[in-house]
């Protein structure tokens, strides 16, 4: 999902992903295509590569959530959570940065930070006003 | 044709806290019950095969290998064992493994037990250990977990349904008057709308998790155990089971659904609850009318309501009418969650399968404790919902 390998490239992404044969996009990858059934190979030895289509901005909040409950590694009194569609119809679920949202709301999809594991920062999307 | 195939024999632990105990232990005592239920103690020997059901043994109890020394612990050796592992429906699809084994020929016999120890660790490892189920990458990462998709899909059907909040809390007072009443629950507590919904204080007792979903909108997280025998009908052996009424296994259906709640094109559609329960009543030859009774795994009161739906019992959004009326209620004409359901009698999650239709047998027979036996039941159904939705298995039992 993050792809720091590309050279020059410092912001992290979160892709959605393309199938070469009947161009439906997927998030995340599946391994094989639920409308053509076109295979996804991981190596791209194989099959041909799917094409990696950065996936963000401008979406629309259909559920959300504030959680007092949370899971080990996640050391504050809540958070909350939505579920997003981007214009490309995609959907997507991830972090809610509006401390009074409400479902139907217009949203800008950022990446961040949304796990701190030792050693490593895992990024994802962040959901905030536009 | 395919078999006949019959329970004839149940065990249960009490539900709780039982983090004294390890999990063979909880275990092998209500393999035990199932035992001398089935009046077989002496002949044993008789299970062929063992299928155990548990989800966190490997990783909350560090334990691996876990049929092999059940079989061990009860004195079963040499019967075939082995572990079935679906989740929060992790019970219902071993009973369905043994169902298979049966019709297929292959044994006559089969002992299904279902246990689940998870009280030893805290609540902050135990919701991260359940939420283990969700997708490793696109979800479980961000800190989400089954009650906060929970949450979000019950404001979803509230703001498509008009649910209210007070609705919910009727629903899980009609729980908890069952549980009260069951004595393997784990909160044995009867609760009051004044409690939890209309009383002044009840909002600091009844507070927030996941937002709209409240306290007394999930299941305590429980400890416990269940146990069913199953017998082909036409096999011989069934000469050793003559103390109890054989209960048929009528139906039994499973169907799997998106791992990512996102991709669902409706996400209030519970499409695997739908087709399992398809599936049972198509195997069975009946309809959603000739249901008496259901088990229906409330692990978050919204989903008593949406499954009940799904299942053809209520048309789309109306599922709270019937909680209104109290048609759902123990006397109503048709009582859902009995035994108090997931909500009050606990949730542990390997053996909860197995204890929905442990609940079926014991209503067939006629053997539930006083204000909570349901009036000449005919057919009971038991839906087991394993991840959010993306696994679930329907079970319905009759009487022979
Ligand atoms: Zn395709």
């Amino acid at each position: 999902m993050i792809d720091f390998s590309m050279y020059g490239q410092k912001e992290p992404e979160v892709y959605a992903y393309k199938c070469p044969d009947c161009g439906t996009l997927y998030y995340p990858a599946p391994m094989i295509c639920k409308k053509c059934g076109a295979r996804r190979d991981p190596s791209g030895v194989i099959f041909s590569s799917w094409e990696q289509v950065p996936l963000g901005g401008k979406c629309k909040l259909l559920a959300w959530t504030r959680v007092y409950a949370l899971p080990e590694g996640f050391d504050v009194k809540y958070l909350l959570f939505g579920i997003v569609e981007f214009e490309n119809g995609l959907r997507a679920s991830g972090r809610l940065l509006v401390d009074n949202p409400h479902t139907g709301m217009e949203l800008e999809a950022k990446i961040g930070v949304v796990k701190e594991k030792v050693g490593e920062d895992i990024y994802g999307f962040m959901f905030d006003i536009r | 044709m395919m078999r006949k195939i019959t329970i004839v024999g149940i065990g249960h632990t009490v539900f709780g806290n039982l983090s004294d105990f390890d999990l063979v232990d909880i275990m092998s005592f209500a393999s035990a019950n199932a035992l001398d239920d089935a009046d077989i103690r002496k002949e044993r020997k008789i299970i062929e095969q063992v299928f155990v059901s548990n989800m966190g043994g490997g990783m909350i109890n560090h334990q691996a290998g876990i049929a092999s020394s059940l079989v061990s612990r009860i004195d079963l050796e040499p019967a075939m064992a082995e572990l079935v592992e679906n989740g929060p429906a992790s019970g219902s699809s071993a009973l369905k493994c043994a169902f298979m084994a049966i019709a297929s020929g292959m044994v006559d016999v089969v002992m299904v037990t279902g246990g689940e120890l998870m009280r030893t660790v805290t609540g902050w490892k135990g919701t991260d250990f359940v939420a283990s189920l969700l997708h490793p990458e696109v979800e479980y990462n961000y800190g989400l977990t089954l009650p906060a998709f929970a949450g979000m899909f019950t404001r979803m059907y509230m703001e498509r349904y008009g649910l209210t909040e007070r609705e919910l809390a009727m629903v899980a007072v009609k729980d908890h008057e069952n549980g009260a009443r069951n004595p393997y629950a784990h909160v044995r507590i009867p609760c009051t709308l004044e409690a939890i919904h209309d009383g002044e204080n009840a909002h600091v007792v009844n507070n927030y998790i996941a937002e709209p979903l409240r306290l007394y909108g999930m299941c305590p997280v429980s400890d416990g155990a269940a146990t069913l025998i199953l017998c082909a009908l036409d096999s011989p052996k069934m000469k050793y089971f003559k103390k109890k009424e054989p209960i048929l296994i009528s139906g039994i259906g499973a169907a799997t659904d998106t791992h990512c709640i996102h991709n669902r094109k409706d996400p209030l559609e519970l499409k695997a609850v739908r087709l399992s329960a398809e599936r049972a009543y198509e195997m069975a030859g009946l309809k959603p009318m000739d249901i008496s009774f259901a088990e229906l795994h409330d692990a978050f009161v919204i989903l008593e309501l949406v499954i009940s739906e799904e299942v053809g019992f209520f048309e789309r959004g109306k599922a709270k009418e019937a909680v209104e009326s109290g048609a759902t209620r123990i006397d109503g004409n048709l009582p859902i969650n009995t035994s108090g359901g997931l909500k009050s009698k606990g949730h542990p999650l390997g053996a909860t399968g197995v204890s929905q239709v442990f609940e079926l047998v014991k209503q067939l027979r006629g053997e539930a404790e006083e204000g909570r036996q349901v009036k000449d039941p005919k057919h009971g159904m038991a839906v087991n919902f394993g991840g959010f939705g993306n696994n679930v298995v329907t079970t319905i039992c009759s009487k022979e």
